[in-house]
C-alpha cells in the first residue's frame, strides 16, 4: 500500500522529533541545558546532520532516477569521493588560501564532484546496470587514494583530512564553517526539486521520455550540476558518506510508490533523518567512545543494502 | 501544403556500414490512416524512429507537424505528436495508474483505460501484468496524452503486436477514430488482415520503399512474399 503524501507530512514530523531528540542528546549529558544553552551549542552540528543529509538523500534519488539504476548513490558512485578529493587538493595545496577565503571550501568540493560525475557520465552511463556501479566504485577508490595520497603529503591537513574520509566532520560543525555549505544544500535541493517530472517521463527509458517532450540534455545538465552541489555542500558538513544516498530513496519509493514528486522531497526527509540519526546515536549511545556518523550509518546501512540488493535482484 | 503532417524527402540512415534507411520519399496528410509492412529489419521501427526525433544521423529532409524532428525543441515536437515504442519498459514498479498519471490527462487516461481493460488493474504493478497488460497500459497513458487529434502525427510501432482480441479491436478502432478526426496515423504492424483494412499502405524492403497506395495494389503476390516472408520480390 503506498502512503502519498501522508508520509511526507509524518516523515517532515517525524523529523522534527528526532532534532529536538538530537538538540538534548549529548555527552555531557542529556536536556537543553540551562536557557538552552547546551541545545544552542549543539545546534550547527544537528543542522550540518539535517541539511548534509536531506541533500544526500536527494542526491542519490536524483542518481538513481538520471541513470534508471536503483544502486546509484553519490556515495557509492564516487561523487562524494570527488568532492572530498577537490577538497584535499586545496587543503594539500593551499591551506592559508582555503581558511582565508571561506567560499574556496565548497568550489574545490564541487570541482571534484563535477568532475568525477563527468567521468561517471562518459563511462559508465550505457550499458548494464552493474557498469555504472562498478565503474563508481572504481572513481571512488581512485579518489581516495587521491585524497590519502594529498593527505600523506600534507601533514598539516593530514588529521583533518583522514576524519573526513571517515566521514567524521560533524564534530567541528560551527556556524561560520557551516553557514555556506546550508545555503548550497538549500539552493541546491530546491532546484532538484524541479525535477520530479522529467525523472518520472526517464523512468520510461530515455526514447520515450525525449518523444514525450523531455530535453534530456537539459535534464542530464542540470542533474549532474546539481548533484555534484549537493554533493560538495554534504562532504563540507560531514565529510564522505555512503548509504544515506542509497537508502533514502529505497525507503521513500516503498512508501510512496516511484513518482518523483513525492520521492525527492521524501528521499530528503529521510536522509536528514537518517544521518541525524546516525550522528546522534554515534556520539550519545556509548559515552565516551563516540562513534563517527558514518561507521553507525554503515553498521546500519550495509544490512539494509546488502536486503536491497537481494530485494532487487530476486 | 497546410494539412501536410509527416513529409520525408530522400530520408536515409547508416548504422554500422548497413544502410537502415536508402532514399525514403513519403508523405502523410492529415487525416490519412497508413499500415507500414515490410519483413523483419526491412526499416518500419527504423522509419518510425526518423520520424520521432530518435534518429539525429539521418540525411535528408523531415518535417513532422511543420517541425524538423531532429532539431526541434523535445516539448514543442511532443506537443502534437506520439510516439509508441515496440518494446515499452519502466525503470520502476509503477503501477497502472501511476504509469497513467504521466500523460498528465486524468480525464482522459480513465477513458483508455476502461476501454483498453485497465480499470481492474489500475492498482496493479506493471511487473505482476502479462506482457499483453503491459502494452495496453503503455498505449493507455500515450492516448490519453493526445488533446487534440486533428493536425497530430501517431506512430505507432506494433501497437496490437501482444494484445488480445477484445484490445487488438479497440485499438483498431482508435486508429480508425483518429484518422476520421483528422490525425495523421502510421502503423508498423506484421498484422496482415489489418493492414489490408487501413486504405493507404507503404511497404519497406532492406530500408527501401519498395511500394506505396491501396492494399489491393501493394499486395500483389511477390510483394505479399517479400513482406510476410522476408524473401525477394
Amino acid at each position: 500500500m503506498r502512503l502519498g503524501r501522508g508520509a511526507l507530512v509524518g516523515g517532515t514530523a517525524g523529523l522534527v522529533l528526532l532534532a529536538a531528540g538530537a538538540l538534548a542528546c549529548g555527552t555531557a549529558g542529556g536536556g537543553f541545558g540551562e536557557g538552552g544553552a547546551l541545545a544552542l551549542l549543539r545546534f550547527p552540528r544537528v543542522a550540518a546532520a539535517i541539511a548534509a543529509g536531506a541533500a544526500l538523500g536527494l542526491g542519490g534519488a536524483t542518481q538513481q532516477g538520471l541513470f534508471r539504476n536503483p544502486l546509484a548513490d553519490p556515495g557509492l558512485t564516487g561523487v562524494f569521493g570527488g568532492a572530498l578529493l577537490g577538497l584535499a587538493a586545496l587543503l594539500g595545496g593551499a591551506p592559508g588560501f582555503a581558511w582565508a577565503h571561506a567560499w574556496s571550501l565548497p568550489a574545490a568540493a564541487f570541482a571534484g564532484a563535477l568532475g568525477v560525475s563527468g567521468l561517471l557520465v562518459l563511462l559508465g552511463r550505457e550499458g548494464p546496470p552493474a557498469r555504472l556501479l562498478l565503474t563508481g566504485l572504481g572513481l571512488n577508490a581512485f579518489a581516495a587514494a587521491g585524497t590519502l595520497l594529498i593527505a600523506n603529503l600534507a601533514p598539516e591537513s593530514r588529521e583533518l583530512l583522514l576524519n573526513g574520509s571517515f566521514g567524521d566532520w560533524l564534530g567541528m560543525a560551527s556556524p561560520e564553517l557551516i553557514v555556506r555549505p546550508l545555503l548550497i544544500c538549500a539552493g541546491a535541493g530546491a532546484a532538484l526539486l524541479t525535477l520530479a517530472r522529467p525523472l518520472d517521463l526517464l523512468a520510461l527509458g530515455e526514447e520515450a521520455a525525449q518523444t514525450a517532450g523531455c530535453d534530456l540534455r537539459r535534464l542530464r545538465r542540470r542533474a549532474i550540476v546539481l548533484t555534484a552541489l549537493a554533493a560538495a555542500a554534504a562532504t563540507c558538513l560531514v565529510g564522505q558518506m555512503a548509504f544515506v544516498g542509497l537508502l533514502a530513496p529505497h525507503l521513500a519509493r516503498a512508501l510512496v510508490g516511484p513518482r518523483h514528486g513525492l520521492v525527492l522531497p521524501l528521499s530528503a526527509v529521510l536522509g536528514a533523518a537518517l544521518l541525524l540519526t546516525a550522528d546522534t546515536l554515534g556520539r550519545a549511545a556509548l559515552p565516551g567512545t563516540p562513534l563517527s556518523a558514518a561507521a553507525v550509518m554503515a553498521l546500519l546501512g550495509a544490512p539494509l543494502f546488502v536486503w536491497i540488493a537481494r530485494r532487487h535482484h530476486g | 501544403m497546410a494539412d501536410l503532417v509527416l513529409q520525408f524527402s530522400r530520408v536515409a540512415y547508416e548504422r554500422s556500414g548497413r544502410r537502415l534507411l536508402d532514399g525514403v520519399g513519403l508523405s502523410l496528410r492529415a487525416g490519412e490512416a497508413v499500415a507500414l509492412v515490410g519483413a523483419n529489419g526491412a526499416g518500419k521501427t527504423t522509419l518510425l524512429r526518423a520520424a520521432a526525433g530518435l534518429l539525429p544521423a539521418t540525411t535528408g529532409d523531415i518535417t513532422a507537424t511543420g517541425l524538423d524532428p531532429r532539431t526541434a525543441a523535445p516539448a514543442a515536437a511532443a506537443r502534437r505528436r506520439i510516439y509508441a515504442e515496440q518494446h515499452p519498459s519502466c525503470a520502476w514498479d509503477q503501477t497502472v495508474a501511476e504509469l497513467g498519471a504521466l500523460g498528465g490527462r486524468p480525464a482522459a487516461w480513465k477513458d483508455w483505460a476502461g476501454r483498453l481493460a485497465l480499470t481492474d488493474l489500475a492498482e496493479r504493478p506493471l511487473a505482476s501484468l502479462s506482457g499483453g497488460e503491459r502494452q495496453a497500459a503503455h498505449l493507455a497513458r500515450l492516448f490519453a496524452s493526445l488533446e487534440e487529434p486533428y493536425g497530430a502525427l501517431l506512430l505507432l510501432d506494433e501497437p496490437t503486436a501482444a494484445l488480445d482480441r477484445g484490445r487488438r479491436e479497440t485499438v483498431h478502432a482508435a486508429v480508425r477514430a483518429w484518422a476520421q478526426a483528422g490525425a495523421a496515423v502510421l502503423v508498423a504492424t506484421h498484422d496482415e488482415a489489418w493492414a489490408r483494412a487501413f486504405p493507404r499502405v507503404i511497404a519497406l524492403e532492406e530500408g527501401r520503399l519498395i511500394a506505396d497506395g491501396p492494399p489491393a495494389a501493394v499486395f500483389t503476390a511477390g510483394l505479399v512474399c517479400a513482406v510476410w516472408a522476408g524473401s525477394p520480390a
